[in-house]
């Protein structure tokens, strides 16, 4: 195993990357502190905190923090440690406390914004202690049409809209597709997990090479069911499946688009769809919201998922999000969440969670064949002296490019090395 | 003879688990009607799979393609092949209501692929299962299978194996 004598810039070359990347736990923990102590982390939806009181709890890397709506409307974000001897506070993964956040352990009670609301016994501390001092830490948010996003650098993070840049767009996606502007997030999530890196994640999901072959065996069985029943009766989790069937070419002629930071997204390609019932009524009332002219712009979009680094995936038009946790180097953790478009047919839900019991569910033969390649990623790598894993897919393939970002063939491996390049800038940086 | 209602569900509900664990699948999906579903919810709490994502659900035409992906040699997933064995237990009619019947089970699935990495290559799934059987002229069908995974919660990593 290597360790870090050398940059972590030293282990990113502009067509190849250092196996240590994925397997050292040295270099997660630096991940942790430079990575996803940097970078803005989608945490959660203004949905999910309805009133004051309500509390989600989640993970910007590998730290706990609560996320509540105070009395006067805001959110705050502060870690799940008490002040006194560290305990969590929540052991609930969302909930209410309106009466502010208690420790289980000598009963220390917490403002959503972290100060120290009352403590037992104060006369203890006549003259010791200044309730001042031990307030949680605060978290800084900042928050995109719903969508509150944490960062722990602080004031030394620049703004969100910033980092989003032309991602923006992929979420305006997401929000526009509603018939109110309102979206809700959906009441269950749904987890998997992998023994293996975070980042085999973030290279896999818009690979548009490897669904040929990793998936082959769901598209040889999708095709066979697909003959027994007829291809008019395909339900669209089987017809997903087939999607990964599509032919090189057809990926070769599809864009993907990378922007810096290590953003990227391809261009739409899943067969399934609503019903026509489904699909009128959608449209009507996104027609009554937006205008025709508008309407038919948004629902023009076509993209498939928008990965946003380094720790979410979104599917505008299935209405999905998947944060992604990592736990170790060689454990990580996927959770899947899905949005109601207010104001439209319940079955564009119902649409939503297929997909996403389809794309995240660790059932779904699609994912338990990519969680065994991440895992055979992690134990290969630690293997041989070939040490850099080559990332050259399509280099030199650029087919137009700006200052916001780069249109290629989404048969390239252009998003691998954007990641890598946001990798090593965080990385590189001392301070 | 006439073979009590009590005997006759729990003799399906060992056949189904035993085709399983045999890999005869296509006697097992044989045991479900055509408009059957195959459900492994993320929550105790949730009464239709229409209200949230699922670990499985499944309608026929998934079941067709998720076994018949198992005896494909190259499902990565499932490569080397899942090995399990169901045991079953406090099997009980729920409810009568005719044309079907309510029968819950305790059920535990061991689950091992040789992997090489020691006890990391066995997992154990504790369910509540609940089949939702419908009387057929040809006897006892499942239209529903629901899992309740006592940790229907949790994160799970892959699973290639119906449970």
């Amino acid at each position: 195993m290597t360790t870090l004598l050398t940059s972590p810039r030293d282990l990113v070359r502009a067509d190849a990357v250092h196996r240590s990347v994925y397997t050292d736990p040295a270099i997660f923990d630096l991940e942790m502190e430079r990575i996803f102590g940097r970078a803005w982390l989608y945490l959660a939806h203004d949905s999910e905190l309805p009133k004051p009181g309500d509390y989600v709890v989640r993970h910007m890397g590998t730290q706990g923090v609560i996320l509540t709506r105070g009395k006067d409307g805001a959110v705050h974000a502060i870690f799940n440690r008490c002040s006194h001897r560290g305990a969590t506070l929540c052991a609930f993964e969302k909930g209410s406390a309106p009466a502010g956040h208690q420790c289980p352990y000598h009963g220390w009670l917490f403002n959503p914004d972290g100060t120290l609301k009352g403590i037992p016994h104060p006369g203890g501390y006549d003259g010791v202690l200044d309730k001042s001092d031990l307030a949680i830490t605060k978290v800084r948010t900042a928050t995109y049409r719903g969508f509150i996003f944490g960062n722990l650098a602080g004031d030394a993070a620049g703004p969100l809209e910033d980092f989003l840049g032309h991602m923006k767009t992929s979420i305006d996606d997401l929000v526009d597709r509603s018939p109110t502007g309102q979206l809700e997030v959906g009441k269950y999530q749904l987890r998997h997990y992998y023994r293996a890196n975070w980042k085999m994640t973030f290279e896999n999901l818009n690979d548009t090479i490897h669904p040929g072959f990793a998936h082959s065996a769901s598209v040889v069985s999708a095709k066979a069911v697909m003959a027994e029943v007829g291809a008019e009766n395909v339900v669209p989790t089987v017809g997903m499946m087939l999607a990964n069937g599509k032919p090189i070419q057809f990926f070769q002629n599809l864009d993907m688009v990378t922007v810096p930071g290590g953003h990227s997204y391809i261009g739409g390609h899943m067969g399934a769809n609503y019903t026509p019932d489904t699909a009128d009524a959608y449209t009507a009332a996104l027609i009554a919201h937006h205008g025709p002219e508008r309407a038919k712009e948004v629902l023009s979009v076509d993209r498939h998922l928008m990965l946003l680094y380094p720790s979410s995936f979104w599917h505008a038009r299935y209405q999905t999000i998947r944060i992604m946790r990592p736990v170790r180097h060689d454990l990580t953790e996927m959770i899947g969440y899905t949005f109601r478009l207010v104001g439209a047919p319940e079955e564009t839900h119902v649409n939503a969670i297929e997909y996403c019991t389809g794309a995240n569910s660790a059932a779904s033969p699609v994912i338990a064949d990519d969680l065994e390649i991440y895992e055979r990623c992690l134990e290969g790598n630690a293997y041989d002296a070939r040490e850099w894993v080559p990332m050259a897919r399509g280099l030199g393939e650029v087919r137009e490019q700006d200052n916001a970002r780069t249109r290629s063939p989404s048969t390239s491996e252009i998003y691998i090395r954007n990641q890598f390049a946001a990798w090593a800038a965080y990385m590189g940086a001392e301070a | 003879m006439i073979v009590p209602l009590i005997t006759e569900v729990t003799a399906l509900i060992e056949l189904e688990a035993a085709l399983l664990d045999d890999c005869r699948y296509p006697e097992w999906l044989a045991l479900f009607t055509e408009d059957c579903l195959y459900w492994a919810p993320v929550s105790p709490e949730m009464v239709s799979p229409r209200e949230g994502p699922s670990h499985f659900r499944d309608d026929r035409q998934i079941m067709m393609v998720r076994t018949h992906r198992l005896a494909n040699p190259r499902a990565f997933g499932a490569e080397p092949s899942p090995r399990t064995l169901h045991v079953i237990s406090s099997v009980r009619i729920e409810e009568d209501r005719g044309e079907e019947l309510l029968a819950s089970s305790s059920q535990i699935m061991l689950e091992y692929r040789n992997r090489g990495r020691f006890e990391e290559d066995q997992r154990a799934f504790g369910s509540r299962v609940r089949h939702r059987l419908r009387r057929t002229p040809e006897g006892l069908r499942i239209a529903e299978k629901r899992i309740d995974l006592i940790n229907a919660e949790g994160a799970f990593n892959a699973m290639a194996a119906p449970l």
